[in-house]
């Protein structure tokens, strides 16, 4: 690691031989605009925008692809850097349409961020504008508009080198290039909507997405993706309480800046639907509403009554959760059966860059809590359909939702005696139960989970649960509290802390700790899983 | 003067490999690689003071030496044949009437760089030179001047004509290799530079055909010889294609530093059907056009042309007379480098095309106030700012016919219309 | 996939790639061999040669659409490309080119209703000393005159 020395606008930078320019820049808090420029992407060079001034050589260089040299001295903000920039915005504006009012990238567009931040001046381009195909659907996530594209080839780049999947290429010659994909193709891979992400104006847009809300309306709230164990880090985009959207976050150790197309758009099928917004319990004629402590105190005598006892926990209840789950089920039935919620399917090539083959984002979470009993979630389904169980409490799944073996479970918990479901909707699962109680999904939730290589990352609250609704985890304070056992715990950076001292793999971590990016469990390092 | 380039094109089969051995052909060669170590070779290149006549007019001996001798990657040499630019066609002359003198030129550089694969990228257009390329490679093969241990030397090589497709761009050395790489005619960034990254990444030499052309002569009578001709810093002879309104047009080969204004009146007989110059481009479409006035003390070599405003480049000589319509003239170009704009990068893609559009409708009669000026303007904007010298060749003529001729462009918008006419 | 190589062609297609240190750079050769054969590089010879390469097929349209000797659509029996750049300007390529075009009843762009021309302009192909000149298929015909072109158009069944 040869160490240099360089100037960028009079401030003396140390870094190491091989980087270049526009890293070492924006370590030092030196943002050079860009377009083509990606750090995960090979260099292209086309876009000129970051052509900055280097003492002693006469042309402009780009910041993307110089490579830092002893004694560089570096003009990031010259007369002739600031000339130059307005002149690649005026060229890059050339032919592009007017169509911010209508396009979904306002409010997040390089053009009109750069613009305002380097430009401020008319074009002076007062001929006939060339024009390409406007809103091509590409695949089912993403649609496209030439006259947007500004060809920084961001887009080919991406199926070149991160899917390997080539479906988009560069078309024709000079002003007429575009961006294309072959004929009866669809851009249908698994990882297509990051395009979306990386394209900095409005080419390539979210169909999912397109024209809900103004991004500038958006609560921006940064929680970990539910769909599977990787873990990715996103945003959670929300707009007068809903989810609009998710964005990936950075995050070098698990998914880099990438997320994956059903974890982007889970949040539609894990939050939607009628939502439960009172207990219910079963009398005659069916499930009625009831008061919390009624419903409460029947779980209570329920379970007590009906064993042996299983219970199950989504994947996607939080540590947080599954230490009070684990420590309630426990004190009510010692030898109960726990087990968090586990199925692998295939994934192929594309996916596995980023998917784990699960659907549970905190099974590794679940079972270190102590929600792991009976050698793995399948060996217990069968013994419920065994008829092994008397009673059974189900948090967070529909069991009646997987596709395989539906009879068999429905028969199997209409045997039981006393049933528990605890969710956000009335699932199938849940018209079978005794007992109904509302509860609150991922992205109403505080708390951590912990990814399949053992990090443990933070959810934040990015909607508010509906009133009726209860957190999981008071839930669980409550009904210890009524079974005899009163924790001193009751926020879930309480309840982490708590558990940071019993259960051995999250000795000496600290809720504090976890910050946005996530801290390791198990030997307590930073490591890069990825 | 003594032929170097032009010694063998008039002659009957010139192109056969019996002619060319019955002149000498080949012998060069084989002292080459016999006798002569690569080191030796690439500092008797160097002391010739051969520069590149593609255009840039780079030191051929020092552009060798930048490879790297202990690579573990393969070499490779790559002759330029894919001649496009506007006016120039001295390279299509020498692939058709003295195909062996740029395959043994070709030999000597691979051989130079310990390269074992040489191609010749031959624009697709060409199509009977291209088949005389083949076969002439053919003949070279045959008598065991290409392939393995050539010649008992142990030295292996391998010759592959490859042929174009259509893009003047391909005539850039780092787009020629993309086009070679089987993609498009894109140019590279750099770094880095072809000479340790080149085609497939590996180390690479890019040398134009009438470059190679000289080198069997330079072997054969020493680099003294070779520098004994032209100026101080433009060694040798080179070529010239010479067309528009001239009465002679064709190639010609003259000694470096010629006086440009005799060359033109006397080799050249003059400007055609008795008409006076108006102006006249000295390196091909690229280059800064010079009007007669400024012709007085050039001569044909790279810094006397510099001197005066212009450039040599490929020494595509195109003459324009004074029924010339400069603004026509330059919409042609402009219109030229708009379409082989290979689109890459912001400068060039959309400025092009945004000059090509104002000069078509200053032409069309449609120019207004401060067109010149935004020519003027985006030209300087582009030039120096892309990834490849083509953005420099499209600004520069724009500019050049602009500041030359301003008072027949500002006529040319005022009046609506052209005020002279073209032929 | 209807559209394949004869057995000759497709000996010639590994000829082709054998010659060169990486399939890869064997492409245009193998395109130009496709649209020999198949008259011109549309939707499925394209697809056919990008499986041949082991390409994608959007990799190798883009490489097509990049080239102007490789035509995506069908053309006539004799393509007459004239050149129109500067050295070619100044001796009368543009009559050169109204005379062909009134000639053959056809814009530049189009083809003539029974196949046979069609007419195109194309830049400089290294022949401005012969100018005014024109490229039909393989060959080029220099130094013309509107008595030489009608006799050339004559010739060409």
């Amino acid at each position: 690691m040869d160490p240099i020395k360089l100037t960028i606008d009079g401030k003396e930078v140390a870094t190491t031989k091989g980087k270049n320019l526009i890293e070492v820049a924006a370590e030092i808090g030196i943002d050079i605009p860009h377009y083509c420029y990606h750090p995960k992407l090979s260099i292209a060079g086309n876009c000129r925008m970051c052509l900055v001034e280097i003492e002693r050589m006469p042309k402009l260089q780009i910041a993307c692809n110089t490579p830092v040299g002893e004694g560089m001295s570096v003009l990031t903000q010259s007369p002739k850097v600031l000339a130059i920039r307005k002149a690649v915005m005026e060229f890059l504006l050339v032919n592009h349409p007017v169509d911010c009012p209508i396009c979904d990238q306002a409010g997040e567009c390089w053009l009109q961020d750069y613009y305002m931040q380097h430009d401020l001046q008319g074009s002076r381009f007062q001929e006939r504008k060339e024009h390409d195909r406007k809103r091509e659907v590409f695949g089912p996530n993403v649609v496209f508009d030439g006259e947007r594209c500004i060809k920084c080839t961001r887009c080919v780049r991406f199926f070149q080198e991160i899917t390997r999947t080539n479906e988009l290429a560069v078309v024709n010659r000079g002003d007429h290039s575009t961006i294309a994909l072959f004929p009866d193709t669809v851009l249908d891979n698994p990882l297509s909507g990051n395009v979306v992400d990386i394209c900095p104006v409005g080419a390539l847009t979210d169909r999912d997405f397109r024209f809900k809300v103004r991004v500038w309306y958006l609560q921006k709230t940064p929680s970990i993706c539910p769909g599977c164990s990787t873990g990715c880090n996103v945003s959670v985009e929300t707009y007068q309480n809903r989810i609009a959207r998710f964005k990936p976050r950075i995050n070098e150790a698990v998914n880099s800046h990438w997320l994956c197309d059903e974890g982007r758009y889970c949040f539609h099928d894990l939050t939607g639907g009628e939502r439960l917004n009172t207990p219910m319990i079963r009398q005659e004629g069916g499930l009625v509403p009831t008061t919390w402590d009624k419903a409460l105190g029947a779980v209570l005598n329920g379970l007590r009554g009906a064993m042996p006892l299983a219970g199950i926990l989504s994947g996607r209840n939080t540590n947080e959760e599954a230490f009070l789950f684990a420590k309630l089920m426990k004190r009510l039935s010692p030898d109960c059966a726990l087990e968090v919620f586990y199925q692998e399917r295939e994934l192929s090539e594309v996916q596995k860059i980023l998917m784990s083959p699960d659907r549970s984002p905190n099974f590794r979470g679940a079972r270190e809590m102590g929600v792991s009993s009976n050698g793995g979630f399948e060996p217990l389904m069968r013994k419920l359909c065994e008829s092994h169980f008397s009673g059974a409490y189900v948090v967070g799944e529909d069991l009646l939702g997987m596709d395989n073996d539906k009879d068999w479970i429905r028969q199997a918990l209409q045997k039981l005696s006393f049933l528990v479901v605890q969710d956000i909707r009335m699932t199938e699962t849940a018209q079978l139960a005794h007992v109904v109680l509302p509860s609150t999904h991922f992205g109403e939730k505080e708390g951590t989970y912990t990814n399949r290589n053992g990090r443990v990352q933070k959810l934040n609250v990015a909607t508010i649960a509906p009133e009726g609704a209860m957190q999981d985890h008071e839930i669980f304070i409550r009904l210890l509290d009524a079974a005899g056992e009163r924790v001193s715990y009751s926020t879930p950076a309480e309840i982490f802390d708590a558990l940071a001292n019993e259960v051995p793999a999250y000795r000496g971590l600290t809720y504090t700790a976890i910050g946005e990016q996530g801290i390791q469990s198990g030997d307590g390092q930073d490591s890069h899983d990825r | 003067m003594e032929k170097i380039l032009l010694r063998n094109i008039d002659v009957p089969d010139s192109h056969t490999l019996a002619v060319y051995s019955s002149r000498g052909g080949y012998r060069p060669w084989e002292e080459v690689v016999k006798n002569i170590t690569p080191e030796r070779l690439i500092e008797e290149v160097k002391a010739s003071g051969l520069r590149g006549r593609g255009g840039a007019g780079f030191p051929t001996g020092m552009k060798w030496s930048f490879v790297p001798k202990d690579s573990p990657k393969p070499k490779y040499m790559v002759c330029n044949a894919d001649e496009s630019e506007p006016g120039t066609f001295k390279d299509r002359l020498l692939i058709e009437k003295d195909p062996h003198a740029i395959i043994e030129g070709t030999l000597m550089a691979a051989y130079a760089i310990q390269s074992h694969t040489a191609f010749i990228y031959i624009r697709g257009e060409l199509v009977f030179g291209a088949n005389i390329l083949e076969r002439a490679v053919d003949e070279a093969t045959q008598a065991g001047y290409i392939g393995k241990n050539i010649l008992g030397s142990g030295y292996d090589v391998d010759v592959i004509v490859h042929r174009g497709a259509g893009a003047y761009i391909c005539g850039e050395e780092t787009a020629l290799l993309s086009s070679l790489e089987g993609g498009r005619g894109w140019p590279k960034v750099k770094p880095p530079f072809p000479a340790t990254h080149g085609l497939f990444g590996c180390p690479t030499v890019v040398n134009n055909v009438e470059t190679l052309a000289a080198l069997p002569w330079i072997i054969e009578h020493g680099a003294a010889a070779y520098a004994a001709i032209g100026t101080e810093k433009s060694k040798g002879t080179k070529l010239f294609s010479v067309s528009g309104h001239i009465s002679k047009p064709g190639v010609y080969e003259l000694e470096m530093g010629y006086p440009f204004m005799k060359f033109l009146q006397e080799d050249c007989g003059g400007v055609s059907n008795g008409r006076k110059l108006k102006g006249v481009i000295p390196g091909g479409g690229s280059m800064p056009v010079l009007r007669p006035d400024e012709l007085e003390k050039v001569n044909l070599d790279y810094e006397s042309v510099q001197a005066a405003g212009s450039l040599l480049g490929s020494g595509g000589v195109i003459v324009m007379d004074d029924a010339t319509c400069m603004v026509r003239a330059a919409w042609n170009l402009a219109r030229f480098f708009a379409h082989e704009s290979c689109g890459q990068c912001s400068p060039c893609r959309e400025g092009c095309h945004w000059m090509e559009k104002i000069f078509h409708r200053i032409e069309q009669g449609e120019g207004r106030k401060g067109d010149l000026e935004l020519i003027l303007n985006v030209s300087g904007n582009i030039m120096g700012n892309t990834i490849c010298p083509f953005g420099d060749a499209a600004a520069m003529p724009a500019a050049a016919f602009i500041k030359k001729y301003r008072e027949e462009f500002e006529e040319h918008i005022a009046q609506k219309r052209c005020t002279v006419r073209m032929e | 996939m209807a559209l394949e190589f004869s057995p000759e062609t497709y000996k010639k297609f590994e000829e082709t790639v054998a010659r060169y240190p990486r399939k890869e750079a064997a492409l245009l050769p193998v395109l130009c061999l496709a649209q020999k054969e198949f008259g011109h590089l549309g939707q499925e010879a394209i697809e056919y040669v990008a499986q041949l390469m082991g390409q994608s097929p959007a990799r190798v349209c883009g490489v097509v659409s990049f080239y102007t000797m490789l035509n995506t659509k069908p053309i006539g029996w004799h393509h007459i490309q004239i050149c129109r750049t500067l050295p070619c300007a100044l001796r009368g390529a543009e009559k050169l080119t109204s005379f062909i075009s009134k000639t053959l009843g056809i814009e530049v762009g189009q083809t003539t209703a029974d196949g046979r021309f069609t007419l195109s302009e194309v830049e400089c192909l290294a022949s401005c000393g012969t100018a005014p000149m024109m490229q039909i298929n393989d060959d080029y015909y220099e130094n013309l005159t509107d008595d030489k072109v009608t006799e050339i158009l004559a010739s060409l069944k």
